[in-house]
């Protein structure tokens, strides 16, 4: 490290004159150490860069800093000197010794060595706590009075340090004051009477134990750890950002959450399938919403979908797109804070900035978007089946194929060169779509366009061409009518003499989309010809006719129709693309269908390889074609899939938003993470910092998007990588203890905090890895320990020494969150709904969703919702929050949330006291209360016991009758959810 | 939660202590906080009123005034670069539609569309070279508002409530007075209080709404009335504090009893300082209020934009009176349909006579009025938009987005009046020096400067950052201190 070298090179330097001045060893690192952050090639401070030998001699605004063998008139070292110099700008001043080094070097000469530039510090030591080794530690042993404390593992650890501070555990607590800690733990409601009288009554002394799985089995447990899950993952139901639009597919992650945490998944399986379900396993019911996580963040709409290639702006939106992923991915499960490393290496922790850019390559290939997939697993299974009998099939019939074709010889090769230039003749089509006729309210006004020769003509076949709108990503079939007629004449206005050549009016026509519509005129002569429209093809609210182009074609094939005028009924004239003169323009849009060669083509070669087959041959493609055929049929009748918000390559391109179709874009390191300022490109791979663990890819082809997530999902489960179980234990501890053992349950680098207990965390990690990476079992050790089931309240020893009980000698009191709060009082209300999954609740009105949806909170009556369902089904807005959850400090899913910081302000308390949500429940508690007992202090025990999980006492009670006396039951319940033990549990 | 958290957590009434606690400096905690003993240096300035104008407001049109624009109008225009604009090519130049006049002893030109100001100038500077990392709505507004182009950061006014804590218990620190017809880009997201503790996010207000504070008080029910409330709360203390008696150390269950008795003492202060029947008809009329009511129309119109902005104005005034620390104000809307913001693409004439005449009345009046109560000294006002206009057309009467030059104003609070900071090149397209633009950074630096805070101390740390509003950058604009 810089300081070191310097340390010793104060003797050393003093005679140094020759050119082999030892620069890389004394002189780089005292640039590096003091200059390189501001004066660098791509930030230049006052146009000034050390960042090598010829933009140093160049100097900056203010001319020259080095003249080489003149210290004196060199005025890097003016900046540097003095009791308060003006550089460096941050940080302490250079040290004498370093002075003295500079004015040396520059004395001898300033040599610097051909080709080397100074470049930032990059933080290579990896002997931080967090990447070191997971190994298991093993259980302290105890004076034998504390180990008669010991409930599971968990609680040794703990009172191994509590002995070292003359500490121990706090008293158990009674079973009633347990059950609502558990229940609101594991499943986030409250106990009913029932069920607290059922465990204060059990003799059983395995009883809590049987409490802990009831619960650890029950649904509600995943709805309310998935919310955990989704603080972290910064899950949301809009887009964020300007216009905040609304996300109605993202739920299908939210549900797969819940599910995985109920069927309590491996947790590698876990992870994996958030990133990479999609590859492992893409016909599952699984595999692709689970990369819902990838995408919860959120989406820039006007970035993506309005701004153009051309803007910087695009390569910023992209930039910033991935690197939420990136941060949400490698915080949730690693806990490091990679994305410090978008401007710079990191500071603290050993991530380079280009290991940081390989992370954005290894999501250069996704998007955020709908993507398709079977929420039924029957179904899913169903496909996947077909879809591999479909291959089967397929490569079966390709093989015969290809055999038959190498009878073909040198005829077949000519004919297939010929079509595969027919293929390539122009697809698409110039600026000029063709003719649109006014808009209609009604199908039934006919419109209709005629071409005039100039003299009569003969004709053999004439030719329509559809519309094709792909300005507004319409596409072929434009403004073709459902029904029409063609009619030829000799009098312009079609009066008297006409003959009808076509007449598709009494029956829909089938868009032709990009086929030709071919008509045959036998030879006939005509002057006029005219095509009307008699029902016109609808479009949102209204209805129009608009065709691509007509040829007329002559018995030589010649389009005549290219000599005529058009005249139309009316006409939307707006050139270049709509006009009425573009229907005989030739320019209208080419595709296969539409090309005649082609079709040629194709019908010798047809005629061909028929004669190259033999009759069994025949026959078994016959079969086989009818079998994919059969499979095809299957397949469109299973049932239709559902659409999830998920990590996508595939998607129907919406304005500037298109999908990568799997091939990833380019990322490059940029400069201080500016678009404009691109360094070079780089590779997929994830970080350097774990020994045995290396971050380069071993992939078979980079290029292969799926396969880049599979691996950085494999490297973050790999057994070896001792964050990601450290990481995950800590964080289920945080949520049952209320404070994580490292409190920074997002950064393990160096600026997060050290582990109260570290052994502690090696022991929870390594037993969760090694033994079945189950959620429920880690939740069983955590909650069954005497530490857990522990009084929250306080005692003066304990205060002095460990005031904030970060070493756990009581239960920390739980302020329950927006979440717990709003489902408790629905619960004693009697109205809670407890359907899981599906779309998310609007707990507001939508107006004017089509352009910058408004999120009306206040227009919302709970009273006289359907249901009202757990929070966990809320639909989560980003740009306006709930404010009645937000008052409660539930998640911004707009940020990244490893910890909520709970508040406790006058505006809360105006909620609770005030919420349209809690005057109904209040409301509906009492009229639930009333119909369930007699009189008011029956009520009002009944209330009481409910929502607190005790019998009031005797002055309790006297309070509550007052109030009740002068003010109903609905007042006394509105006051029981106010009171501070319906907030904090004990 | 340890002693420091705690005070964290419950913010709004605790003033200075976030600073204190940033400072890593419990012994001063633990004498009684006073404001300026946590200070980083004595502040000039206690409040802040921040006037957002949504959309883009023009500011060749209004403050930043280029005869080359009035010469060339109508002519090609060259900046002899090529120009990648938001939605269009670029148009002819196009000089403002209405004419410009020097005002004060400044001399300072002003635009006919803002010219109510002109009696303000000398006690305001002006600040033309602003530019923004963003040609986008949403992040570039998100950037004026939180100095960042992300969601999820903390505002200003989040900012300075957890670094200065509060004036008084009895209102929020922070209030938002949002546009009547509804969000600008992002939402409440520009208020939110992001990573910190909730209590420092926007509070909002809608004086001319039924609720104008929601919650405040109960909705509609048949069984909360004035009496049943009072008895109700005694009764919650009593239960609590019994409550509490039983659990001894927890210092929270004490600060949710003293929440409530805030709570009660917002439900007595709001309404007074919403009320605004005992202003005198001349402050009123000053303010551009002929009446306190009128109806929100879904356009723009000039008397709608005059009742609205100049209510805001009002409001602010005596929310600032009452102890509220950071007051900001909004005109515009979201992008929807007919206009509601200052987003002129289509035509400037229609949008910036009536949105510039109702925002320069109110601002004008605003300023006069916090002068003559002697509050303007320790009051800064802030201007700002999330990016400028182009000097050229589009179509024939609108102008596209300009992210690369823009004008902020500020007065009060010892802010230099008189100056003018950091010019726009001859159009207005670009900084005249574009190696030393102004970012929101600057201005932030410069508020907190005011406000007694060094930028680059106020921090939190979050997922693994020592946040600030200035993010790495920011210095302090000492040209425009007095």
């Amino acid at each position: 490290m810089p300081l070191f070298l310097v340390m010793f090179c104060v003797h050393s330097v003093t005679t140094a004159s020759t050119a082999d001045f030892p620069f890389e060893k004394q002189v780089a690192p005292i640039l590096q150490k003091h200059c390189i952050e501001c004066h660098n090639d791509s930030t230049r401070d006052g146009g000034l860069s050390l960042e090598s030998q010829s933009s140093t001699l160049k100097g900056g605004e203010s001319g020259n800093v080095l003249v080489a063998g003149k210290p004196d008139e060199s005025s890097l070292l003016d900046y540097v000197i003095g009791p308060e110099p003006e550089m460096p700008k941050k940080g302490k001043p250079l040290s004498k010794a370093e002075i003295e080094t500079l004015k040396q070097w520059i004395k001898a000469g300033a040599p610097w060595p051909e080709g080397t530039r100074i470049r930032e510090a990059q933080l290579s030591q990896t002997d931080w706590w967090s990447f070191q080794p997971l190994q298991q530690p093993a259980v302290p042993s105890l004076s034998a009075e504390n180990q008669k404390l010991v409930h599971t593992p968990v609680d040794a650890f703990l009172l191994a340090k509590l002995q070292e501070k003359k500490l121990s555990f706090s008293p158990v607590v009674d079973r009633r004051t347990l059950i609502r800690r558990l229940y609101f733990d594991l499943i986030g409601l409250p106990p009913s009477p029932a069920e607290i009288s059922i465990f204060v009554n059990d003799p059983n002394p395995r009883a809590y134990e049987r409490l802990v799985d009831q619960l650890l089995a029950s649904p509600r447990y995943g709805e309310r750890w998935a919310r955990h899950w989704l603080d972290i993952v910064h899950y949301g139901d809009t887009h964020g950002y300007d216009k905040d639009k609304l996300r109605e597919n993202a739920w299908p992650y939210r549900d797969y959450v819940i599910r995985a945490l109920n069927e309590d998944k491996p947790y590698s399986e876990f992870i994996q399938e958030q990133l990479a379900g999609d590859v492992i396993k893409p016909y599952s019911t699984d595999g692709i919403p689970a990369t819902g996580f990838v995408v919860a963040g959120p989406f820039d709409w006007v970035g993506q979908i309005e701004i153009n290639e051309k803007l910087i702006e695009k390569k910023i939106t992209r930039n910033l797109d991935r690197d939420d992923m990136v941060a949400t991915v490698m915080n949730t499960t690693v806990s490091l804070t990679v994305q410090c490393a978008r401007c710079h290496n990191h500071k603290f922790d050993p991530i380079a900035q280009e290991d940081y850019y390989s992370l954005q390559a290894v999501f250069a290939g996704i998007d955020r978007a709908e993507r398709e997939y079977d929420p039924d697993p029957q179904t899913a299974d169903r496909r996947k089946q077909l879809l591999a009998a479909q291959t089967t099939t397929q490569r079966e019939y390709q093989k015969l194929v290809d055999l038959i074709k190498t009878r073909g010889g040198k005829t077949l090769t000519t004919l297939d060169t010929k079509i595969a230039q027919a293929l390539k003749v122009k697809q698409g089509q110039g600026d000029k779509y063709g003719y649109h006729s006014r808009i209609e309210k009604t199908d039934k006004t006919p419109k209709w366009v005629q071409l005039n020769f100039k003299q009569p003509v003969t004709a053999d076949q004439i030719t329509l061409y559809a519309a094709y709108d792909d300005f507004n990503n319409i596409g072929a079939g434009f403004g073709f009518p459902r029904r029409f007629k063609l009619e030829i004449s000799d009098t312009a206005n079609f009066k008297t003499s006409k003959t009808l050549i076509a007449d598709q009016t009494q029956a829909n026509f089938p868009n032709p989309l990009t086929r030709l519509v071919k008509f045959d005129l036998k030879g006939q002569s005509f002057q006029y010809l005219r095509m009307t429209a008699t029902k016109l093809t609808p479009r949102s609210n209204d209805f129009m006719f608009a065709l691509g182009e007509i040829k007329v074609l002559n018995s030589e094939g010649k389009n005549l129709a290219t000599q005529a005028t058009v005249t139309t009924l009316d006409s939307i004239e707006a050139p270049p693309r709509w006009s009425r003169k573009n229907v005989i323009d030739g320019d209208y849009y080419q595709s296969p269908d539409s090309n005649t060669d082609l079709a040629q083509l194709q019908s010798k070669r047809n005629q061909l390889i028929a004669s190259l087959t033999t009759p069994e041959e025949k026959n078994t493609l016959l079969q086989r074609s009818l079998k994919l055929k059969q499979i095809k049929k299957n397949l469109n009748q299973l049932p239709a899939r559902h659409k999830v918000f998920a990590a996508a390559t595939h998607f129907s391109r919406q304005g500037n938003f298109k999908p990568t179709e799997g091939e990833p874009r380019p990322v490059f390191l940029l400069s201080r993470g500016s678009e404009k300022a691109p360094m070079k490109e780089v590779q997929p791979a994830t970080l350097n910092l774990i020994k045995g663990l290396p971050g380069k890819f071993q992939l078979e082809d980079a290029n292969n998007e799926g396969a880049r997530r599979l691996a950085l999902a494999q490297w973050i489960t790999r057994r070896e990588n001792p964050l990601t179980w450290r990481s995950i234990v800590n964080r289920v501890w945080q949520y049952h203890f209320g404070k994580a053992i490292v409190d920074t349950p997002n950064d393990f680098g160096k600026m997060g905090s050290l582990p109260t207990h570290p052994e502690l965390l090696d022991y929870l990690a390594s037993r969760f890895r090694d033994e079945g990476q189950s959620l429920k079992k880690l939740h069983r050790m955590l909650v069954l320990s005497t530490a857990y089931q522990q009084s929250s309240r306080s005692h003066e020893q304990g205060n002095l020494i460990d005031g904030d009980n970060r070493l756990l000698w009581r239960m920390n009191r739980r302020k329950l969150e927006a979440e717990a709060i709003r489902d408790a009082a629905l619960q004693v209300s009697g109205k809670l709904d407890l359907t899981m999954y599906g779309p998310g609740d609007r707990l507001f009105v939508l107006e004017k969703p089509q352009h910058s949806p408004h999120y009306l909170y206040e227009k919302f009556d709970p009273a006289k919702a359907k249901s009202l369902r757990r929070s966990i089904y809320r639909f989560v807005v980003r740009s306006v929050p709930d404010p009645f959850m937000e008052s409660l400090d539930c998640a911004d899913p707009s940020q990244i949330t490893p910890k909520r910081i709970p508040t406790l302000t006058a505006l809360q308390a105006l909620s609770l006291l005030n919420d349209q949500f809690m005057v109904s429940m209040s409301e509906f508690y009492a009229q639930k209360v009333q119909t369930e007992a007699a009189d008011l202090p029956a009520q009002i025990k009944l209330a009481f016991e409910t929502a607190l999980g005790r019998t009031p006492n005797a002055a309790e009670l006297q309070i509550l009758q007052s109030i009740g006396k002068q003010h109903g039951m609905k007042n006394v319940c509105r006051l029981i959810f106010n009171s501070n033990e319906f907030i904090f549990i004990d | 939660m340890d002693r420091r958290e705690f005070l964290m957590s419950a913010g709004g009434g605790l003033g200075g202590i976030a600073l204190a606690s940033l400072l890593e400096n419990d012994q001063l905690l633990a004498a009684a906080p006073t404001t300026t003993q946590t200070l980083h240096h004595p502040p000039r300035a206690k409040r802040v009123i921040q006037l957002y104008m949504s959309g883009a407001a023009s500011q060749c049109d209004t403050f930043d005034y280029k005869p080359e624009l009035i010469k060339e109008n109508g002519n090609a225009w060259d900046p002899g670069e090529q120009v990648q604009l938001f939605q269009s090519s670029p148009g002819k130049t196009m000089q403002a539609p209405w004419k410009w006049k020097q005002y004060g002893e400044s001399g300072k030109w002003l635009n006919e569309c803002v010219a109510p100001l002109g009696d303000c100038v000398d006690d305001m500077a002006f600040v033309h070279n602003m530019v923004s990392k963003s040609n986008v709505h949403g992040p570039a507004t998100f950037m004026q508002a939180t100095g960042f182009i992300l969601p999820g950061f903390p505002g200003m006014g989040a900012w300075i409530s957890y670094g200065l804590g509060s004036l008084t218990d009895n209102l929020p620190t922070f209030v938002v007075l949002p546009d009547p017809r509804g969000f600008a880009p992002n939402g409440a997201a520009n208020w939110s209080a992001g990573f910190l503790p909730a209590s420092n996010q926007g509070t909002m207000i809608r004086p001319n709404s039924e609720t104008p504070i929601s919650n405040l008080f109960p909705p509609k029910n048949d069984f909360i009335t004035r009496q049943s409330d009072r008895d109700v709360l005694a009764a919650l203390k009593q239960l609590n504090q019994r409550h509490e008696q039983e659990r001894a150390g927890d210092s929270r269950l004490n600060a949710r009893i003293q929440s409530y008795e805030l709570a009660a003492k917002m439900q007595l202060q709001a309404p007074q300082v919403l009320d605004l029947s005992n202003e005198t008809k001349s402050t009123l009329n000053m303010y551009g209020l002929n009446s306190t009511d009128f109806e929100v129309q879904e356009g723009i119109s000039e008397a709608a934009e005059i009742a609205y902005f100049g209510r805001n104005c009002l409001v602010a005034r005596r929310l600032l009176e009452q102890g509220v620390r950071f007051v900001q104000i909004w005109s515009g809307a979201d992008n929807g349909h007919p206009r509601r913001n200052w987003d002129s693409h289509e035509d400037i004439k229609r949008d910036h006579w009536p949105l510039g005449r109702g925002m320069s009345i109110g601002a004008s009046a605003l300023i006069k009025d916090l002068k003559q109560r002697g509050m303007l000294d320790d009051t800064i006002i802030l201007w700002t938009t999330e990016f400028g206009r182009m000097p050229c057309s589009q179509g024939s009467k609108g102008r596209d987005h300009n992210p690369f030059v823009f004008t902020n104003w500020l007065s009060g609070g010892g802010i230099k009046g008189g100056t003018t900071y950091g010019e726009s090149d001859q159009w207005s397209f670009k900084p005249a020096d574009p190696a030393n633009p102004t970012m929101c950074y600057d201005v932030h630096a410069t508020i907190l400067h005011q406000l007694g805070i060094d930028h680059e101390k106020l921090t939190f740390r979050h997922n693994g950052i020592d946040r600030r509003l200035t993010d790495v950058h920011g210095h302090v604009i000492k040209d425009i201190i007095s």
